[in-house]
């Protein structure tokens, strides 16, 4: 089991990671124009308000400073508190956050079950009707915005046809669940057309290789052949690729949580740019690279165990 | 006795739009029940063709079986494949690495076959698997049962797809050059394995190899094909002794035979000082390890001590990963060495002043050139072969422009090819061809040594018996050092006066080629040489020798 060594290690490299993110994105909320202090009491504030504020939140320290004291509450579990939610950005993103987790976990869901029958059946019959189609829809799918796919959706689904509802999250299990599935339509339509070229490219070369033929001589029926050789040696490129694109994925919540009005992260981050909330802009940021990073770790182990040659 | 498989009058064509190619013409044969039959023929032959179109694999839609029948136990196997595949002809192929699946174990895909086949459970397939695994040579087969085919040498990987395959329990066990990318001892091994099986099971198994030698020591029967036909087929001593067809008298002229006188030894003057003189030459490469592990490294060369005579032909032999050629690129400069001292003429490669190495290398680039396995890899593909040569000699600056083109013709006179081949693409030329385009760039800068890596290795036996022959006439009449790299000791001995062995990045023996081969001092060369096929067919596999108890088994 030594191939799975690294799950101890490479949690310790990701420490200086980490280190580094914590410096981008603290240093780069600095440099958004604005006056936090100015948006949190209005244009009429006075200067004496306007002073205790900035003592209030240490925003009349030293960078330098600001930062150490960033550090050193985040080591305490403490984000800082969101000048507009009057709480500490740690919860408000423990709140928040799972809500853009089912969110990317219903498009990822949606994705692969969209991505891996077109593939397949466009792999198999290269060259037919079908996979001209197939083709000609993800090369679409690509073309098409998030926010307008989203809203056709709505429009669609919600609007005309009132299968789903239009907007928010639920209370219970099953209404969150029926929320989700237009939003995560919007996440999985465009992912799905960079995973369904992938796999279909995948499965071709499959079909094509040694493998697939030595398979077929051992007298192997055609079904097998694909699903038992072909598909699982396509699957090891199709999670590197979701892994690259995890990224952009979490990005996309951003915009399709703003459609849907899905109080999430993306949600958040939004509205922290709009009012200059320095801490939940930061807060959301850091908790955006530590998933992409996870995920990524993940999706190694994950490569690891479909993909025995694969040492890390 | 009748026919065990009968191929009556087989043609095939390669049908696209109107163009329609005989790829396959009729062909009539016949395997009879427990033989052992020998497929020989060049690249291009059919014969691989011909085994595709009997378990009814054609390689591509566009191929059509225009005519014939394939019969086995009297009954119409054509266009029923399907139901024989596997179950009654199983087929094992040249590459086992990329024939297994490397994310199935190696056991999965024999239970695979035994649950299909022979409606096994899985523990029934388990304990059938982990038999057949013994039966073909694994030393710990409940082990083996659960690993990858990474995890194993190459020979392994044959013997797992050979396991893979008689999962299956077929009656007739087709081999597409089943041992061509495995080592000579190796081969030998596998040869062995076959013909165990052939015993123990009563296969009948065709064989299909390019090497006569191969057949000539394994099968009871042999067919040539040349172009989509049989041209000669009969008992193996017969045909051997006596062929008919002019090619197979060309095929067994071709095959390098270690029976036959190879070059005497030239004395050379030693008062001369050597081209290469290498000291403690020892080459690491860095593996694994990273920012938190440490750093372990894998010794390709350990301690190489050697020194090349100008005009000598040195071989240097031994089988894949014994590090001859991490060598051959070290002393050219492709390679850092990591300890030890390299000497060319006089200058060192090797000097921590990196304005003497300059020097050494600015020398070594003007007096060595190599010639590469792969010819068509080697060329670049968007330039001619004229324009090829007329960029060596350009950069070399020493034929004034106007002369340029007529070097270049001079070049590819030297070695053999028609001038009029100058404005021709590499992807337009044979193999052998563009092995001498290769030769002729090499030459191009006026060398004093020619290193050649493994250069024959991809070539048909006919091919490579013309690229040798005109090594020993470019050696002979321009006094060329040459380093000639290479697996197969046969070819060695008929080129080289004087011939290295190498084992596991040492060289284990240095001498004039007709002593080591005539008196290894090293069993590891007495092995070497015992396991080349040879087309004598009365010498046993391996040269009667026993092998050594498995050598050869995953880390």
């Amino acid at each position: 089991m030594h191939r799975y060594r690294f799950v101890l290690f490479r949690p310790l490299q990701l420490v200086p990671v980490l280190f580094g993110i914590s410096v981008i994105t603290f240093l780069l909320v600095r440099l958004i124009p604005g006056d936090p202090a100015r948006i949190l009491l209005g244009t009429r504030a006075t200067p004496s308000a306007l002073a205790n504020i900035r003592t209030q939140y240490g925003l009349d320290e030293p960078v330098w400073l600001q930062y150490f004291y960033f550090l050193k509450n985040l080591g305490a579990g403490e984000m800082g508190r969101s000048t507009l939610y009057k709480v500490d950005v740690l919860k408000l993103i423990t709140t928040r956050i799972e809500p853009t987790l089912a969110l990317v976990g219903m498009g990822v869901f949606l994705a692969l079950l969209i991505a891996v029958p077109f593939a397949a059946l466009s792999a198999r019959r290269q060259g037919s009707l079908v996979d001209h189609a197939v083709r000609l829809v993800s090369t679409a799918g690509l073309g098409f915005p998030s926010f307008w796919l989203g809203a056709m959706l709505i429009i669609f689904f919600a609007v005309r046809l009132e299968w789903l509802p239009v907007s928010g999250y639920g209370e219970t299990f099953r209404e969150k669940l029926s929320h989700l599935i237009l939003p995560g339509l919007t996440i999985a339509l465009s992912l799905s057309a960079v995973l369904t070229r992938t796999l279909r490219a995948a499965m071709i070369a499959g079909l094509a290789s040694d493998v697939a033929t030595a398979a077929r001589a051992r007298g192997m029926p055609e079904s097998r052949v694909f699903w038992r050789h072909v598909v699982p040696n396509a699957l090891v490129p199709t999670v590197n690729l979701l892994a690259v694109n995890i990224g952009w994925l979490i990005g996309g919540t951003v915009v399709v949580e703003s459609v849907f009005a899905i109080a999430g992260l993306g949600q958040l981050m939004v509205r922290g740019i709009f009012t200059r909330d320095y801490m939940v802009v930061q807060g959301v940021t850091m908790t955006f690279a530590l998933a992409t990073v996870l995920i990524n770790f993940a999706a190694d182990i994950i490569t690891v165990t479909l993909d025995p040659r694969i040492k890390l | 006795m009748s026919a065990h498989l009968e191929i009556r009058n087989l043609s095939v064509a390669f049908r696209d739009h109107a163009e329609e190619r005989l790829l396959l013409d009729d062909i009539t044969l016949e395997l009879g029940r427990g033989e052992f039959l020998g497929l020989v023929g060049e690249s291009g032959s059919g014969k691989s063709l011909l085994c595709r179109t009997v378990i009814g694999l054609l390689p591509s839609r566009r191929l059509h079986v225009t005519q014939g029948s394939v019969r086995l136990d009297e009954t119409e196997i054509l266009g029923r494949e399907d139901c024989i595949r596997g179950r009654r002809i199983g087929m094992i192929f040249q590459n086992p690495t990329s024939h297994l699946d490397p994310v199935m174990t190696i056991g999965k895909q024999i239970c695979e076959g035994l649950a299909l086949h022979k409606g096994l459970g899985p523990a029934a397939a388990r304990t059938e698997a982990t038999q057949l695994l013994r039966q073909v040579g694994f030393p710990d087969p409940e082990r083996s049962f659960s690993a990858y085919a990474h995890e194993f040498s190459g020979g392994m990987r044959q013997r797992a797809m050979i396991a893979i395959a008689l999962s299956c329990d077929p009656e007739i066990l087709i081999a597409d050059e089943p041992t061509t990318a495995l080592d000579v001892t190796i081969q030998a091994q596998i040869l062995r394995l076959l013909q165990d099986l052939r015993a123990a099971r009563g296969l009948s198994i065709i064989l299909i190899t390019h090497d006569l030698g191969v057949v000539a020591q394994t099968c009871d029967r042999i067919a040539v094909m040349r172009q989509g036909r049989i041209v000669e087929h009969g008992e193996k001593r017969a045909l051997l002794a006596a062929p008919v067809h002019p090619y197979t008298q060309q095929l067994i002229a071709s095959h390098p035979s270690l029976s036959h006188a190879g070059t005497e030894p030239v004395r050379h003057k030693h008062d001369r000082s050597p081209v290469f003189e290498i000291t403690d030459l020892d080459v690491t490469f860095p593996q694994g390890g990273g920012l938190l592990m440490k750093r372990r490294g894998f010794r390709a060369l350990k301690a190489v001590s050697l020194k090349i005579w100008p005009g000598e032909t040195l071989g240097v032999v031994g089988e894949s990963g014994s590090g001859k050629s991490t060598l051959a690129r070290t002393i050219l400069g492709l390679n850092p060495a990591s300890a030890g001292r390299i000497l060319f003429e006089g200058h060192d490669l090797t000097a921590t002043s990196a304005q003497l190495r300059r020097a050494g290398l600015d020398r070594l680039r003007t007096g060595a050139a190599m010639v590469f396995q792969d010819p068509f890899n080697a060329l670049n593909p968007r330039l001619t072969v004229g324009e090829t040569l007329a960029e060596v000699l350009r950069h070399r600056g020493e034929t004034p422009p106007a002369e340029i083109e007529n070097r270049a013709g001079e070049l590819l006179d030297m070695v053999g090819l028609d001038r009029a081949f100058a404005p021709r693409l590499p992807r337009s030329l044979s193999g052998g061809q563009c092995q001498r385009a290769g030769i002729a760039r090499a030459l191009a800068v006026n060398p004093r040594v020619i290193i050649a890596d493994e250069c024959v290795a991809a070539l048909d036996v006919t091919i490579q018996a013309q690229i040798v022959a005109l090594f020993r006439e470019l050696t002979e009449k321009t006094g060329l050092t040459l380093i000639f790299i290479a697996h197969d000791l046969a070819i060695v001995r008929n080129l080289c006066e004087r011939v290295v062995v190498m084992h596991h990045g040492e060289i284990v023996e240095d001498g004039p080629s007709a002593r080591v081969f005539a008196r290894p001092e090293k069993p590891y060369t007495a092995a070497l040489i015992a396991a080349i096929p040879d087309i004598d067919p009365d010498r046993p596999i391996n040269g009667g020798i026993p092998f050594p108890s498995q050598q050869e088994f995953a880390t």
